[in-house]
């Protein structure tokens, strides 16, 4: 036998309690990666090249408040403007969808949308086809796929904005953006069905260099500063970050949620390695009597507390990796959830988390068996 | 020579207590457990401690063996003061100087036999093979070889004590100390027992100390020593 044999053993005589306690630390460790995973997915924008130099032109009331399409010989003298397009999001119910539609419509001039999503990847007849047909769109692959779309059908939608519902003719299918689910159509299809309001509801801009952007920024606001319609022009990563906290702080309610996780996670690990150890005093006077010395006993209770902890955090981080990267989260949250990824950083803070529970559940019984002498252990043998 | 170096080590007593005192604080209230005990216990003798519930023969034991300290005097072991020596000095003198049985065996359940034997020698330096020498020679001694590998559970209370009596000799100790090693055992159990520990005193030449109510027990020591009150009454 060996002192690790010894620790092994230990652990495992009271079975069902160790397959509770380990299942609920992994639970637990579960649902903290999944908060994590969560959170990233809603706070975290897309943040590449493209990204950063869009810069997305709004209402500076509201971004529900539309703003005048005039506005466009205005922006389009600004310097350091590469390309701009009016982007308007339509709110519409795709037909057959009951309550909610997992992808957004935006009305854009197409002319002008290419240069801004140069990531996109359409074929170039595709292109020319909603370029000639107004009433054409060019849709996501997840949607397409999803749906069941294919180039030469048609989509019915009912806005929940604006009172127009549109059918649009499929013509092209895109992917290679960070969001494949979106439909883009013609404004000028919006406008017509509208009666031409004269209105978009943001401006879409790129700006010509990344150390440009900041500087058109602050262009844009001021060309329209004391206007009758002022505008908050910012970056993509700040408009979605935005968009975000409209839903309150969802960062504090998550990291809250976690905290709380995490608390309970340490209540149920403590107790159920002071229940451990409070059965086995009697066995751990005995161990010092024939000669174990304090610090082979705090070992064998960190050991096994540790081992328990972290168990649960190879169970619970790798279920979640699993689950994760082997489901299809964004069909399974109905389109919610684009990637869900667990990163090596929410695994690496899973197993912190879990070695600290380790740690922190050994020490109360450690500071017992530290403050018992080896005759008050062996009088409750009696 | 060598008969002039047994002589004089016949003569040196194992254990040398001087005016040995022990008082527990209970609340307000001082409780005086040992009142000065002074006591020679030779090599090799199976002394027996007697006397009362409450009496202090259970403590006296325990400052012997290093688990407890005294509140004053002296406890001399081979030649070590044992009351001068820190926890882990003190952990480390036990484990090769003293074994423990106890009267409830003590036996850790989920250990086979074997291994609960094997389990002081964990704290060795001796390689696995010279541990199983060592448990095999205990074990046979106890004479339950053909059961090492019997979990605690699967074994008779007089099978368990002689297990916990093979954990005690296993690292070979000049002492051995038994709290009330009969207590829980029937009549034929507690004399196998009580027969291994008067061997060890005899044959092995292990000085063991026993704490019992028992004068059918006591019998088997070769001096007994009576308790009252915290002092010696004989």
């Amino acid at each position: 036998m060996t002192l690790t044999g010894f620790i092994a053993k230990n652990a495992l005589r009271n079975k069902r309690r160790l397959v509770l306690s380990v299942t609920s630390v992994a639970v637990s460790l579960f649902l903290l990666v999944a908060l994590q995973v969560a959170l990233r997915e809603l706070t975290n924008p897309i943040n590449d090249e493209g990204s950063s130099l869009r810069i997305i032109v709004r209402n500076k009331v509201s971004l529900a408040q539309p703003l005048p399409a005039r506005q466009l010989q205005v922006l389009e003298r600004i310097p350091g403007i590469a390309a701009i397009t009016p982007f308007t999001f339509y709110g519409g119910l795709y037909k057959g969808d009951e309550k909610f539609t997992s992808f957004a419509q935006f009305a854009v001039d197409p002319a002008r949308t290419l240069p801004l999503i140069t990531d996109a990847k359409v074929p170039r007849e595709q292109l020319e086809a909603w370029l000639a047909d107004r009433t054409s769109c060019i849709v996501g692959k997840m949607t397409a796929e999803r749906y069941g779309l294919k180039i030469g059908d048609r989509m019915q939608f009912t806005s929940q904005l604006y009172p127009a519902d549109l059918e649009f003719k499929i013509v092209g299918i895109y992917e290679g953006t960070a969001d494949d689910r979106n439909v883009f159509f013609h404004h000028k299809y919006l406008d017509e069905s509208l009666g031409n309001p004269g209105t978009v509801g943001t401006w879409w801009v790129r700006a010509a260099s990344i150390e440009e952007a900041p500087l058109v920024t602050a262009r844009i606001n001021q060309a329209f500063a004391n206007s009758s319609a002022e505008v908050r022009a910012e970056s993509e990563r700040a408009f979605v970050l935005g968009f975000v906290s409209m839903w309150g702080n969802i960062q504090n309610l998550i990291s809250g949620i976690s905290v709380v996780v995490v608390f309970a996670l340490l209540l149920v690990t403590v107790s159920t390695m002071s229940m451990a150890i409070r059965e086995r005093f009697r066995e751990l006077a005995i161990l010092k009597a024939i000669g174990f010395r304090r610090r082979e006993l705090f070992a064998f209770i960190l050991a096994e507390s540790f081992g328990l902890a972290l168990l649960g955090g190879v169970l619970g981080v790798g279920g979640a990796y699993f689950l994760c990267n082997s489901l299809d989260i964004q069909k399974l949250s109905n389109g919610l959830f684009l990637l869900f990824e667990v990163t090596p950083r929410m695994v690496g803070f899973g197993f912190s988390v879990a070695a600290l529970l380790g740690v922190l559940a050994a020490a109360a019984p450690m500071i017992t068996v530290a403050r018992t002498s080896v005759v008050e252990g062996l009088k409750t043998l009696d | 020579m060598f008969v002039r170096f047994m002589a004089a080590e016949a003569e040196e007593p194992i254990v040398q207590i001087r005016e040995l005192f022990k008082v527990y604080q209970q609340g307000e209230i001082n409780v005086t457990a040992l009142n000065g005990i002074s006591l020679d216990i030779a090599r090799g003798e199976f002394l027996t401690l007697m006397g009362p519930s409450g009496s202090g023969k259970s403590t006296l034991l325990h400052i012997i063996a290093g688990v407890d300290r005294p509140s004053s005097g002296s406890c001399h072991v081979q030649g070590i003061d044992v009351t001068a020596l820190n926890e882990s000095e003190l952990a480390d003198w036990r484990n090769h100087n003293v074994g423990f049985v106890f009267q409830t065996f003590n036996l850790i359940p989920v250990l086979t036999a074997y291994e609960n034997v094997e389990l002081p020698l964990l704290l060795t330096r001796l390689s696995s093979g010279e541990r199983r020498r060592q448990v095999q020679t205990a074990l046979e001694l106890v004479g339950l070889a053909d059961r090492q590998h019997h979990l605690p559970r699967q074994l008779s209370g007089g099978q368990e004590q002689r297990v916990a009596i093979a954990r005690a000799l296993v690292t070979d100790p000049s002492l051995i100390v038994a709290d009330e090693p009969t207590g829980n055992l029937d009549s034929h159990s507690a004399q196998d027992v009580l027969t291994i520990l008067q061997s060890l005193s005899r044959s092995a030449g292990k000085t063991v100390i026993m704490v019992t109510h028992d004068p059918k027990a006591a019998a088997y020591g070769s001096r007994s020593v009576h308790l009252e009150k915290g002092e010696l009454s004989n």
